[in-house]
């Protein structure tokens, strides 16, 4: 085991503890803080993955962005420390079955595919990625500003005050 | 690597659709009360974009490096997700009115739906599948709970959204897997090392999250749940582009990855299809049965439909294919039809949806009964209408795959889904309706998209060939 | 090796998190308790809570922190074209130019419907 080894068992523990603590702890509260952890763990996997862009969006939006809005959201729900938030258990055995064969499934083929690994790249890859941008996925590029804005209008719309007739104030 | 005009020739009518509701958008902010000035808008955009379609339909070919397909199969469905779209426009703004809800957004994100639905079904890469599949979902998500006051309208969008956001992670994963796999989503590239080599397990299970997440967005069993809670919830228009051009953009991408990529996927793929198909045609048309509501009603159909065309993916032959790319215009024009005569019928606050609310109407209201009355015979599956041909060439081609208890299957769901189809046209003509029963005024807009709808289902039910010319070539 | 690149960070990261530690355990640990009730009430020399803290925000905040992701997301996109914009000359500046002028649009929009307004 040599010290990359070390690092990626501590992010990997990061991970799946928090990730243990968002899912079954009773307080969202204490679930949408967890996430943090689990968030930046990925941060750091992306690191150890050479993938630094990733790593730094990562940070920017899920830990800087979508974890606040997870906040607020929590902070929307009327009872924020103790909320019940596991409903009706009458599916637990179904549920438990085709989550074991589903995940078992993957582990299984993941453990078993021969894996083709690609010459790990060294530096920055940002300039690599604003290139592919701006060439080979030329149009993806310009269609994820649809998507963006698709979602903010959506977002927009969503959250409109209605009084009377007139709209979106 | 610079962009020539023949790339931008590839994407003129999705660029038509995405520019038009830019401009819609800042019309409907500068300008006041301007919501039937942003349909009109609208409406001029969608059909330069079926004229764009049509005129780059010769010269198929891909652009943007192979990102995306032009001409052929793209602008076949261009036009088909244009017309839902345009007949969408002119059923909407009398029931936007009626619902006290005629804003400009509503125009602007059926818009945004399908430019999202064109790309979809345009899409050469896994990458525009997904950004396609996300500019449809995000604004159909918005649609559905554009009625905000209404409790059902607002549910109807939550539970899309939930139901949807996990599917789409169930494709993105998929994605990712083939990705890991085949290392590229470029659908050629794809299809090249699948005939090359047979592909590792793992692609496999790439593949399956794919058609889960395709499963998911075309309503099929057992990805179906969100239907009829959606279906019934959701603003009457928006259910019928629901139904169709989303139902039309996510076969076009389910057959451009199964069919065009993967060459049918083999037997157990087409097996795994076949039982969804199977379980889908009964359980619609068995639950149909049971509803009162015409929207959940027509969901449940909806469900059943989508197992008739699954049945054709299923088959994977010539047949098959050019059978569900027919059946999907057939459906467009029949269930947008349906769709819109409820949406007439309908009152504010979800009222006279039910079976008996149509008593007497066929009297009462001639036009709106005949045109009703060939929608439903068309889903039906009653000759010469379009939906005859549609599900005869499906189950044709399951015998021709050696299906043939496919094809049995789905003989009897029609004949059972007939009960629930006719029961509307008997209540339409041989119950009495209500005494004083008001006679609804059917708007000029409206009147056009139904006799247009109309016009669809009997021409190419009359007519099949002109579809089957013009798709004869794809596979 | 790559990873050293990122010591600094790690030193950084490391560092707050014992200063946060150790600043909030320390006051715990060596601050005088004397609690009493005047001094436990919320507010220890002003005006009484009148009713509880936990009420629901408005969606508004909501829309804001929705917003302040899509425009992120749109930073994202950013940074890699500001790498290499210089090698592409014009034509990777009017594609950025489209990118950008698609979100004014929605900027412009959501301005005008005033889902940036707080009152």
């Amino acid at each position: 085991m040599d010290f990359v080894d070390i690092i990626f068992v501590v992010f990997a523990l990061i991970v799946v503890v928090s990730a243990f603590i968002v899912v079954f702890s009773r307080s969202i509260i204490r679930s949408a803080f967890s996430l943090l952890f689990t968030f930046f763990g990925v941060a750091g996997l992306y690191v150890l993955l050479n993938a630094d862009f990733l790593a730094v969006t990562q940070v920017l939006i899920y830990v800087g962005g979508i974890l606040i809005l997870i906040l607020f959201g929590v902070m929307l729900t009327t009872n924020v420390v103790s909320v019940e938030i596991k409903t009706g258990t009458l599916q637990t055995v179904p549920a438990a079955v085709i989550v074991a064969v589903l995940s078992g499934t993957i582990a299984g083929i993941f453990w078993f595919t021969e894996w083709h690994t690609a010459p790990a790249r060294e530096g920055p890859t940002t300039k690599a990625l604003g290139t592919l941008f701006m060439t080979d996925y030329l149009l993806p590029f310009e269609i994820a500003s649809i998507l963006l804005l698709v979602a903010l209008i959506g977002a927009a719309m969503i959250a409109r005050h209605e009084r009377g007739t007139e709209g979106g104030r | 690597m610079s962009v020539t005009g023949s790339d931008l020739l590839g994407i003129l009518a999705v660029g038509i659709v995405s520019v038009t509701a830019l401009i819609a958008m800042l019309a409907g902010v500068f300008l006041k009360n301007s919501a039937r000035l942003v349909m009109w808008l609208g409406l001029a955009g969608m059909a330069g974009a079926f004229a764009a379609a049509w005129g780059t339909y010769p010269s198929a070919g891909t652009a943007f490096g192979g990102m995306i397909l032009a001409g052929g199969y793209a602008s076949f469905f261009g036009m088909l997700i244009l017309c839902a779209g345009i007949l969408t426009f002119l059923l909407a703004s009398d029931y936007l009115r009626k619902e006290g809800v005629e804003y400009p957004e509503f125009y602007v994100m059926v818009l945004f739906a399908v430019s999202g639905m064109m790309l979809m079904s345009a899409a050469a890469d896994l990458i525009i599948v997904f950004l396609g599949l996300e500019i449809m979902s995000v604004s159909l998500y918005v649609l559905a709970g554009f009625m905000r006051r209404r409790e059902k309208s607002i549910e109807a969008s939550l539970k899309y959204f939930l139901l949807g956001a996990f599917a789409t992670g169930f494709l993105l994963y998929g994605i990712a897997l083939i990705y890991g796999t085949m290392g590229t989503t470029d659908l050629a590239g794809i299809a090249l090392r699948f005939a090359s080599a047979p592909p590792p397990s793992l692609f496999w299970v790439g593949a399956g999250l794919l058609l889960g997440g395709f499963a998911f967005k075309v309503g099929a069993v057992p990805f179906h749940m969100w239907v009829p809670d959606v279906y019934e919830g959701s603003p009457t228009p928006v259910s019928g582009i629901m139904s169709t051009g989303g139902k039309a953009a996510a076969f076009a991408a389910f057959l451009l990855v199964f069919v065009k990529s993967l060459g049918g996927g083999g037997a157990k793929v087409q097996t795994l299809l076949a039982i969804f198909a199977a379980l889908s045609m009964v359980t619609g048309a068995v639950i149909a049965i049971a509803q009162k509501n015409l929207k959940r009603m027509l969901a449940y159909s909806s469900i059943a439909h989508a197992g008739y065309m699954l049945t054709g993916l299923a088959a994977a032959n010539q047949l098959g294919e050019s059978g569900v790319l027919y059946y999907l215009v057939a459906y467009t024009f029949m269930n947008i039809g349906t769709f819109g005569v409820i949406s007439l019928i309908e009152q504010a606050e979800e009222k006279r949806l039910e079976f008996s609310d149509y008593a007497g109407l066929g009297l009462r209201q001639p036009f709106l009964g005949i045109v009703m009355s060939i929608f439903l015979f068309s889903l039906a599956g009653i000759p010469p209408l379009a939906g005859f041909f549609g599900k005869y060439y499906v189950f044709a081609a399951a015998v021709d795959a050696h299906m043939t208890w496919l094809a049995i299957v789905g003989v009897l769901a029609s004949v059972v889904s007939v009960y629930y189809y006719l029961r509307v046209v008997v209540f339409m003509y041989f119950h009495e309706g209500p005494e004083g029963a008001e006679v609804i005024s059917v708007p000029l807009l409206g009147s056009v998209a139904l006799l247009l709808s109309a016009a669809g289902v009997v021409g190419i039910g009359v007519f099949p060939s002109s579809i089957l010319s013009l798709t004869g070539w794809f596979f | 090796m790559v990873l050293l690149d990122y010591v600094p960070i790690f030193i950084m990261v490391s560092l707050a998190g014992i200063f946060g530690l150790v600043l909030s355990k320390a006051s715990e640990i060596f601050g005088p308790k004397k609690p009493n009730p005047e001094k436990l009430s919320t507010y220890e020399s002003g005006m009484q809570p009148i009713r509880t803290a936990r009420e629901r925000f408005s969606v508004k905040f909501y829309l804001v922190a929705m917003l302040f992701i899509l425009f992120d997301v749109e930073i994202v996109f950013l940074y890699p074209w500001a790498a290499v914009v210089r090698e592409l000359r014009l034509f990777g500046f009017i594609e950025m130019l489209i990118f950008v002028a698609v979100l004014l649009v929605g900027y412009v929009y959501i301005l005008k419907k005033g889902a940036l307004r707080w009152d």
